[in-house]
């Protein structure tokens, strides 16, 4: 199980600690976020929140809009607080189900090996050769209706595979220590065997790479929201507001600046705590 | 001397190892704001100062939609009409005061037999451009206009343009195949064409202007056959020479013009260029001509002192709208229908547009005759109206399920469009999904029955008539299983009565009184929820010369000639639009 020593070496990892201090805080108002929000984020307050002209206000020019609006005079707080809780949950939902996809791929192979080894295998190969943007561009264009759940089922189907072989590699070290044949001398079921024995001892790796993935699928969405393929509008996640900023560019650098801070601080933030995780899990220090 | 701990070596590593990359980040921000990009805030290049016209240069201009095609017959829609002008002439043309001018034809067409019979001479001498069998092109002829004309009229051709020429005596029997030429059409001989109407019809000289009659040789069509849309030939300013599809096309100058004019030796026509790049390209001189603008370059562009020889704006004769298909559920229900159009926040979407959206509560805009400033059928905001019209068609809390609109594009223009629509129809309980559609999508498919349920949609005027805004959009006749432009597939016999009398009505104030009459009809019924007339910008570089926005046609730059200062010379030497232009990035200039 888990090593007591893995939390000390964790908390003396100042990095890793910046990174989890930075994982929950993003976490907590993504949850919270929608508490938080002063107003509907989709509420468009076009006599409010739009000057004369058409420009929306800046931060602090009314009172209530702390971070001004956008261009068509929503709420930039509220949306943010909204979108990270969008983003936050797809990357979540979506590492869960890769995690889960994963796990079971790299468990069954590693363990029964032979046919069902190479069966997942050959299916990682095939993933693997999937070029991820362009399919993941097909896909959403192709499909009528769009929802959220396409989009974490699409996310967590393509990138299960790094997880899945690390895993399995594991799984084949622990498969021939003394401790398994020793369960398998008592006559227990593999089911057994694999949730009580062998997937204990492969946790770390899996935490690990979980929480990398994390950050990535965050990447991912926020590119196919960039794009116009990520959740349907009018509902915001930090990648769609990046890319409705983008057209305010040069006029009001904030639209995008807040979003994409975001993105890359609670990226940076997952990559830190994975680092620092690694280095706790990895008794060869 | 002591050895240092190790382990607290390693642990300082971690601390730096988590910093670097912190640091890293700030200095690529440091080192981007430094370099932030910032076009000059005027023309980029002046013109050499040429006072004579002369031919030379690149002329680069751009749509954000794709094309969809170039055969004249077939292309009815603002981009492909802008290729099209370039390459191929009418023998009627317009003046830049809308008004009929000869182009191919000699001089306007003798009218005899009480307005029904039009006798047109071509001009003499008129190459078309080289083709597969004749690589050095060959005279127009009265028998390739008739051809033309019988092409378009072809019921397998099955052209939106028909409905302008079923005047034409015989093109009813010849259309459903009852004859093998059309009866009006006569060759009288080698220069000389006769048209002979059933009735007459006010509107078959501008019918006779618009792109479908341009005139094009059989000989490409017999060699390419369905893939002429891909290798036009025509009479025009231009020559054809590649398209890249949804990429661009090129033309070049067309040496043996009847009507020799200074141009550029090439036009390249960037497609799918959305309108900041467009703007920001614009402004660092890598194109010279701009047509629509987010609303934050459209503040910078109207408040710029140093382009303000170079900018025209002006509201376009154009009316913009929500298409509802009265064929499909729930928009069958006048009452949905006009719920909707009572819903939308006009005032709210000119003001997210930065003043650019002038309401419009009927189909025709202000500068067409017709048009009812005080019309008591027209769409407005008010949402007592709309509650009250959702509450007769049986759904006072709103729509059970939510609707699917088409818009074109994929930007974040689209996307605004798309989100003031959606917030608007949430007030009276109506969901929006929006659907992302090409252009050249939403031009098949929202023009066969029962495919498109609703969509943002517009129409230019092909010419200053009321009839090519009711006839065309709304009359049953332009109802066909494919190319339909009444896409709101909207059928009213009533209506289709009123038009037809107004069509070959000879007095003008009975005409426009039943004109007016069919408008309140369409305001009423609201097949479509009207939303805006657009008020336009145009720019172009100072050193294109020549142009000016036409009011018939949109973006028509086949008069342009290029006035080029030195500096441009060369850079189109080195590859038009240089991807990493040095003035964008001041520092990469500098090594």
């Amino acid at each position: 199980m888990m090593d007591p020593r893995a939390w000390r070496r964790f908390r003396k990892n100042k990095g890793a600690l910046v990174g989890g201090i930075l994982v929950v805080f993003v976490t907590l108002t993504a949850v919270f976020g929608p508490l938080l929000a002063p107003h509907d984020p989709n509420e468009q307050l076009r006599d409010v929140l739009l000057q004369d002209d058409g420009a929306p206000v800046g931060i602090g020019q009314v009172e209530g809009h702390p971070l001004g609006a956008d261009s068509t005079g929503r709420d930039e707080l509220s949306r943010l607080l909204y979108g990270g809780g969008v983003s936050m949950m797809v990357a979540y939902l979506a590492t869960a189900l890769a995690i889960f996809i994963g796990t079971l791929a790299g468990v069954t192979a590693g363990y029964f090996g032979g046919w069902i080894d190479f069966g997942w295998m050959r299916l990682v190969d095939l993933m693997l050769s999937l070029p991820f943007l362009l399919i993941a561009i097909t896909i959403r264009r192709v499909i009528e209706e769009p929802q959220l759940w396409t989009l974490i089922l699409l996310l967590s189907v393509l990138s299960w595979t790094t997880l899945g072989r690390v895993t399995r590699s594991k799984v084949m070290q622990i498969r021939e220590l003394e401790y398994i044949q020793a369960a398998r001398a008592l006559d227990m079921g593999h089911l057994r065997i694999l949730l009580r024995h062998v997937l204990p001892n492969a946790l770390g790796p899996i935490i690990v790479l979980g929480t990398t993935l994390v950050a990535r699928m965050i990447i991912f969405e926020s590119a196919l929201s960039f794009l116009g393929l990520g959740v349907e509008p009018p509902d915001a996640t930090w990648g769609s507001m990046l890319n409705e900023g983008r057209q305010q560019m040069m006029s009001f650098p904030r639209l995008m600046l807040f979003p994409s801070m975001l993105i890359v601080m609670t990226v940076f933030g997952f990559n830190l705590l994975g680092e620092g995780l690694r280095d706790a899990f990895d008794p060869k220090d | 001397m002591t050895t240092p701990d190790p382990l607290k070596a390693r642990r300082r590593a971690d601390a730096i190892g988590c910093l670097v990359p912190l640091a890293l980040a700030g200095a690529v921000v440091a080192l981007l704001a430094a370099t932030w990009p910032s076009p000059p805030e005027g023309p980029r290049w002046r013109g050499a100062g040429d006072a004579e016209p002369r031919s030379g240069g690149t002329f680069v201009f751009h749509h954000e939609e794709n094309v969809r095609t170039l055969d004249p017959h077939i292309a009815y829609d603002e981009l492909s009409g802008m290729a099209v002008r370039l390459m191929f002439d009418g023998l009627l043309d317009y003046d830049m005061e809308s008004n009929l001018v000869p182009s191919l034809a000699e001089a306007m067409p003798e009218v005899s037999d009480g307005g029904k019979r039009f006798r047109f001479r071509l001009r003499r001498g008129v190459q078309f451009h080289p083709m597969p069998g004749h690589p050095e092109g060959r005279e127009l002829t009265a028998d390739d206009v008739r051809w033309s004309m019988e092409r378009l009229l072809s019921n397998e051709v099955g052209s939106p343009g028909y409905p302008f020429y079923s005047a034409i005596e015989g093109a009813g029997e010849y259309h459903e195949g009852a004859a093998d030429h059309v009866a009006g059409i006569r060759v009288i001989d080698r220069y000389t064409i006769e048209f002979q109407l059933t009735e007459a019809d006010q509107t078959f000289l501008n019918a006779m202007a618009m792109t479908f009659a341009y005139p094009v040789p059989r000989e490409n069509y017999a060699h390419w056959g369905e893939e002429v849309k891909f290798h036009p030939v025509g009479t025009g300013p231009f020559v054809f020479e590649s398209w890249e599809r949804d990429v661009e096309l090129r033309f070049r100058r067309h040496t043996r013009y009847w009507d020799p004019q200074p141009n550029p030796d090439e036009m390249v026509f960037q497609e799918n260029l959305n309108r900041e790049l467009a703007a920001l390209l614009f402004r660092n001189g890598d194109l010279d001509a701009i047509h629509r603008q987010s609303p934050s370059d459209y503040r910078f562009f109207r408040d710029a002192e140093q382009w303000a020889d170079y900018r025209d704006e002006f509201p376009r004769v154009s009316t913009f709208g929500i298409g509802l298909n009265c064929e499909m559920e729930p928009f069958d229900d006048v009452h949905v229908r006009r719920a909707i159009a009572f819903a939308i926040d006009r005032e709210g979407w000119n003001r997210a547009r930065a003043g650019r959206l002038l309401p419009a509560g009927q189909i025709l805009p202000p500068a067409i005759p017709g048009h009812d400033p005080d019309l008591p059928e027209a769409h407005r905001l008010d949402l007592d109206v709309a509650r009250e019209e959702m509450r007769l068609a049986g759904h006072p809390d709103g729509l059970p399920e939510p609707i699917t609109v088409w818009i074109t594009g994929q930007d974040d223009t689209a996307r605004t469009y798309g989100e003031l629509l959606q917030h608007d129809l949430a007030q009276i309980g109506i969901e929006v999904r929006l659907r992302f559609v090409s252009f050249a999508v939403y031009l098949t498919e929202s023009g066969k029955p029962n495919t498109a349920p609703a969509f943002f949609t517009g129409w230019n005027m092909d010419f200053p008539d009321p009839s090519n805004f009711l006839d065309i959009l709304f009359h049953s006749r332009s109802i066909h299983p494919e190319n339909s432009e009444n896409r709101a597939f909207y059928r009213n016999d009533e209506l289709d009565g009123i038009l037809d009398q107004a069509r070959s009505e000879t007095d003008r104030e009975r005409r426009l009184g039943l004109y007016r009459q069919a408008n309140a009809i369409i305001s009423r019924d609201a097949p479509w929820a009207f939303t805006y007339n657009p008020l336009s910008m145009e720019l172009w570089q100072p050193y294109v010369k020549g142009y000016e926005p036409h009011p018939v046609w949109f973006e028509d730059y086949r008069n342009v000639w290029l006035d080029l200062p030195r500096e441009r010379l060369t850079r189109r030497l080195t590859g038009r639009g240089a991807s990493a232009p040095a003035v964008l990035f001041p520092a990469m200039g500098a090594l």
